[in-house]
């Protein structure tokens, strides 16, 4: 609901105001190190990846340091999965592991060397169940912007528990939503409990190459159940990431991921389903 | 609502037998009472805040809000003074026997006709007047100085004066003293305005064509209002033309208006109703793309108002404002807007003892929404609405004092916020916060006492009472501000109740005939916040009340200054220091989620904070050349625990350094050149000191809270209006205004962005986005 209000609010910003931007500089100082994560673990049976790195200063204009040797495991209590780092910073568990419902995940990190003063991390994160997407369904307005947009509508019963989701949405299984600011979070306040007969989840730019469709293509929509936490911590660093201006924002904040010893990112662990369609 | 009439009933039988005593001619001791009503000759509006002088006795009075005076003199040959800005002193010789009502008609100082004695425009109020730290500006003045987009606009003049900051560009939200936007109280003929902006900000409700006067109270508020903590904003209708009946009307560049005024029954009953509204849409139709076509985008404000002179001891006046914004387009609906009411009865108990009667109501609500037909399709309404009756009574009871007091009943309804599926294929569920009812109360006296000639004292009591009733639900929250579990009242339910005392004191001491010291010292306390998280705020910010678990606000304002005329009152020098200590004040954690959410409480966070300041200005209201020039230095802080780990921060307001200077240059009789010039220092934010790469995204890790500054703030306009030609008999008066804003065009940054590179991700860098570069309008004025 909260991404609904902000693009509405978006939208109705650039109506009102002819507004300018310009590049400026802005002299900023570094603060110090932090150990950087970013890992799940889901319903899915496949590798499953954390990647471990830095952070730099904010005009460091590279990739992130990766953090190699750190020694990287998964656990629920009885089975434990360690992770191999296949290439620099990118720690794998072994293909065919899957997590369950129901189930609390632990992950633990052992660095080589300290960062922040810090060499062990871990993080809990617990998996939800998650009722079966039943279809979805694709909507053409041809007067929307300036190619037409698509809306992606997905086809649910909700249950009667407070629950948060992702929805991701790729074409010809390759994704489209790839990077953090373009994952549709949402809580269920406006849908707990009920069918969502076709809610919309995604708006699909025609003009887009990436996202344009053509007949045939298939489109097919990811929806994870996921934390409350984990939830807070995508739409925290959604607001952070579409930038503020003085109507609409508070103050920029730190977004607080669920780390210990002061390190930033999140282990998630949530459930997935899929369905997909095919553009008429 | 029975319990409501029943404190109504007990508070206006106190209050009687005041006015019962006061009845009886207090002239024991050879004095005697001169009093009447101050006029402008022109159009017959009453004026508010004429200065009444004796120079004989040293001693004075004002007119009051209806333009009343009154004076008790010891009989004798007096030389009375009427005088006002911007019109031609009058005075009086009169030979006072007995009690004399003696109603004046002071002539704006363009016109050089009739027969009374001109002594000179300027008074020396500021110096002599037993207030401070406020703001007092006439419409002519406001309308005077250069304006975004020609739209003339009363808050943004204010802003030009020191103490008062915009809270962003081109923003009417203000801050005084460093105090947040909401702690000022914005009345409108004694209704509150509880959102005075239009158009997310960009203009205020207040059309000037309706408006006659304008006072700011910085600190040292009166004791007969309270409820905000920094201040005051006190804005009064017109009555409307008592002489003829006049049509006054501009077509500008953003919106036209026309203003109907005059007599109903000469002498007894004039009206007045006054209409804006913008007209950008109105070029939509053109438009090529169909969409745009169907787009929605204007506001209107509508002002109405009757005054009614039943006979020389009883006046009536019914006044009311509506305002709305619409906004539209294929996705969404907007529309949010005023709407107040005021009755008053003035009712003269003798020539000493002045009552006001007033019953007030006053609303804000906004609605946002989707087209129907789709599943996500949703309504979502809010709403506020206040009730309220004020007695006051000015009791001019002796030459030396005059005895202020009364008391306001009001009570509040919040609807915060009901979400509902919208059309049958909708299935949004509905989601709606329980409405939140509260009363507040207050009684208050104060009283002015001129000790001698050089000295004057007030003091005054107010009493504030601020009670939640039922029906409503509260939650309880634990110490990690989690809601645990809730109570529910029933309708008739008292749930909580606040009192607070707040003492208002003040001094004037005349050191010498030009010059003069005042202090002030003033406790209040506010019971509504506005969860406001973003400096400028929006449509859709909602007012909450006090709770248990939320305690009201204080604040301790003392200021003392220094205020000094010279050549004969043509330049007016003033230096005020203040020190504000601001306790329960409220901030929002990070990233805190206030729409819709039952659970706000959680997301406050509160602490401490102080502010102070020296502000500084030179004002020139005489000659071919006015204007003024301010510098004001004040600093802004607070301490809240669960922000910024705790440790001090700027609060969001904090400007050190501003300089205003305004300028107006008559170079003839129909050409008038103005230009004024604004430097601040750039508001307070919070910059990234640092990056994490998660889900391929560039997350920034910030710098502590409003730890860096937006760069400095300065922009120059101008504008040049030329009237036509004055001939005599001729009906119809024009003027044309051309004005430009941010004149050297220089592109003060609205907000600063961190953004990735479309090419490189991995490269980031700031963008700034401003919202005008140079914007000239053309405005033209009439009046028939």
């Amino acid at each position: 609901m909260n991404t609904k209000i902000s693009i509405f609010i978006l939208f109705l910003v650039t109506l009102t105001i002819a507004s300018c931007t310009e590049k400026i500089d802005i002299k900023l100082d570094e603060s110090y190190a932090r150990l950087v994560v970013d890992g799940s673990i889901t319903t899915d049976t496949m590798a499953h990846a954390v990647v471990l790195s830095s952070t730099s200063s904010y005009y460091y204009n590279q990739p992130a340091p990766p953090v190699t040797g750190a020694q990287v495991s998964i656990t629920d209590g009885t089975l434990t999965f360690d992770l191999l780092e296949d290439q620099a910073g990118v720690y794998h568990t072994a293909p065919g592991v899957y997590g369950i419902p129901g189930h609390t995940y632990t992950l633990q990190i052992k660095l080589a060397a300290a960062i922040g003063g810090q060499t062990e991390f871990a993080a809990v994160s617990s998996i939800n169940p998650i009722n079966k997407l039943d279809s979805v369904s694709l909507l053409f307005h041809p007067d929307w912007a300036r190619k037409g947009i698509w809306e992606v509508k997905c086809y649910v019963q909700e249950p009667p528990t407070v629950d948060f989701y992702r929805f991701l949405v790729s074409k010809n299984q390759r994704m489209i939503t790839d990077t953090l600011n373009e994952w549709f979070v949402t809580d269920d306040k406006f849908f707990n409990g009920s069918y969502t007969n076709g809610a919309t989840i995604a708006y699909l730019q025609q003009g887009s190459p990436e996202e344009g469709l053509r007949p045939g293509d298939m489109v097919t929509v990811e929806v994870d159940n996921i934390s409350k936490e984990y939830a807070t911590f995508l739409m925290e660093a959604q607001a952070e990431l579409r930038g503020s201006n003085p109507l609409f924002s508070g103050p920029p904040a730190n977004v607080k991921g669920n780390i210990s010893n002061g390190a930033v990112g999140f282990f998630a662990a949530y459930s997935a389903t899929r369905s997909s369609a095919l553009t008429p | 609502m029975q319990k409501f009439l029943f404190l109504f009933i007990v508070i206006a039988t106190l209050l009687i037998p005041f006015s019962g005593r006061a009845d009886i001619p207090d002239n024991g001791q050879g004095k005697v009472v001169l009093s009447g009503y101050v006029r402008d000759q022109s159009n017959g509006e009453m004026l508010i805040g004429v200065t009444i002088f004796c120079s004989e006795l040293k001693t004075g009075a004002l007119t009051n809000l209806y333009g009343f005076y009154s004076l008790s003199l010891p009989a004798g040959h007096y030389k009375i003074r009427y005088s006002y800005v911007g019109f031609n002193t009058q005075e009086k010789e009169l030979q006072l026997d007995k009690n004399l009502t003696l109603d004046i008609n002071l002539q704006p100082a363009e016109s050089r006709l009739g027969e009374v004695v001109i002594i000179g425009k300027r008074t020396d109020e500021n110096v002599r007047a037993p207030e401070m730290s406020l703001v007092k500006m006439d419409i002519k003045t406001i309308r005077k100085v250069p304006a975004l987009l020609g739209e003339i606009d009363v808050i943004k003049v204010l802003q030009l004066l020191p103490g008062v900051q915009s809270t962003s560009e081109g923003s009417t939200g203000f801050s005084v003293r460093g105090g947040s936007a909401d702690q000022n109280l914005i009345i409108l003929d004694e209704a509150t305005i509880h959102n005075a902006s239009h158009m997310l900000g960009f203009f205020s409700v207040f059309n000037n064509d309706a408006i006659k006067d304008v006072t700011l109270y910085k600190g040292d508020i009166p004791a007969a209002y309270g409820g905000r903590l920094s201040s005051l904003l006190d804005v009064r209708m017109k009555d409307g033309n008592s002489k003829k009946f006049g049509i006054t009307g501009s077509v500008g560049t953003v919106s036209s208006k026309l203003t109907l005024e005059g007599p109903i029954v000469k002498d007894r009953t004039t009206f007045l109703v006054s209409a804006r509204r913008t007209y950008a849409d109105l070029f939509l139709p053109f438009a090529r793309d169909k969409n745009v076509r169907e787009n929605k985008l204007y506001f209107y404000d509508l002002n109405f108002k009757v005054a009614h002179v039943i006979n020389e001891n009883n006046r009536l006046y019914l006044a009311g404002y509506a305002g709305h914004d619409t906004f539209k387009n294929q996705f969404a609906t907007m529309g949010f807007g005023n709407q107040i009411g005021s009755f008053r009865w003035n009712h003269l108990f003798s020539k000493k003892l002045f009552f006001n009667f007033s019953l007030i109501f006053s609303k804000y609500n906004y609605e946002l929404g989707t087209p129907e037909g789709d599943a996500n399709s949703f309504k979502w309404t809010s709403a506020m609405r206040d009730h309220s009756a004020r007695f006051d009574f000015t009791h001019y009871l002796t030459e030396k004092h005059t005895l202020r007091y009364g008391a306001t009943v009001m009570y509040h309804e919040f609807f915060p916020g009901t979400a509902n599926g919208l059309g049958s294929q909708s299935a949004v569920t509905e989601f709606k916060l329980p409405a939140e009812y509260a009363f507040e109360h207050s009684l208050y006296a104060s009283d002015e006492y001129k000790v001698t000639s050089l000295l004057t004292l007030k003091y005054g009591l107010r009493f504030a009472l601020f009670q939640n009733v039922g029906p409503g639900t509260y939650y309880h929250y634990d110490e990690n501000n989690n809601p645990t579990d809730s109570s529910t009242f029933k309708k008739g339910d008292y749930l909580n109740t606040y009192s607070s005392l707040e003492p208002r004191m003040a001094f004037t001491y005349m050191v010498n005939e030009v010059s003069s010291v005042k202090g002030s010292y003033s406790h209040t306390a506010q019971f509504l916040t506005l969860a406001q998280n973003s400096t400028a705020g929006t449509p859709l910010d909602i007012w909450f009340p006090a709770t248990p678990n939320v305690k009201p606000q204080l604040c301790d304002q003392v200021g003392i200054g220094y205020f000094h005329n010279l050549k004969k009152n043509m330049y007016e020098v003033s230096a005020e220091v203040y020190y504000k200590n601001f306790r329960n004040v409220i901030d929002f954690r990070d990233h805190a989620m206030l729409l819709l959410n039952p659970y706000l409480e959680g997301e406050l966070r509160i602490g401490k904070g102080y502010s102070y300041g020296v502000e500084t200005m030179l004002r020139k209201n005489e000659g071919q050349l006015t204007g003024w020039i301010c510098y004001t230095y004040s600093r802004s802080f607070r301490i809240i625990p669960g922000i910024n780990d705790g440790n001090r921060y700027n609060a969001p307001y904090d400007k050190p350094h501003a300089v205003n200077f305004v300028a107006n240059y008559d170079i003839s009789k129909r050409v008038t050149a103005s230009a004024t010039w604004v430097y601040a220092t750039g508001l307070p934010v919070t910059f990234p000191t640092g990056r994490a790469i998660v889900g391929n995204a560039i997350i920034p890790i910030y710098s502590n809270r409003n730890a860096y500054r937006m760069p400095d703030y300065h922009r120059l306009d101008l504008s040049v209006s030329l009237k036509g030609k004055d001939k005599p008999g001729k009906k119809w008066h024009g003027e044309w205004n051309l004005s430009v804003y941010n004149a050297y065009n220089r592109h003060n940054a609205w907000s600063i962005n961190f953004t990735q590179d479309s090419k490189d991700p991995n490269i980031t860098y700031a963008e700034k986005t401003y919202l005008f570069a140079i914007i000239p309008a053309l405005t033209y004025n009439f009046k028939f």
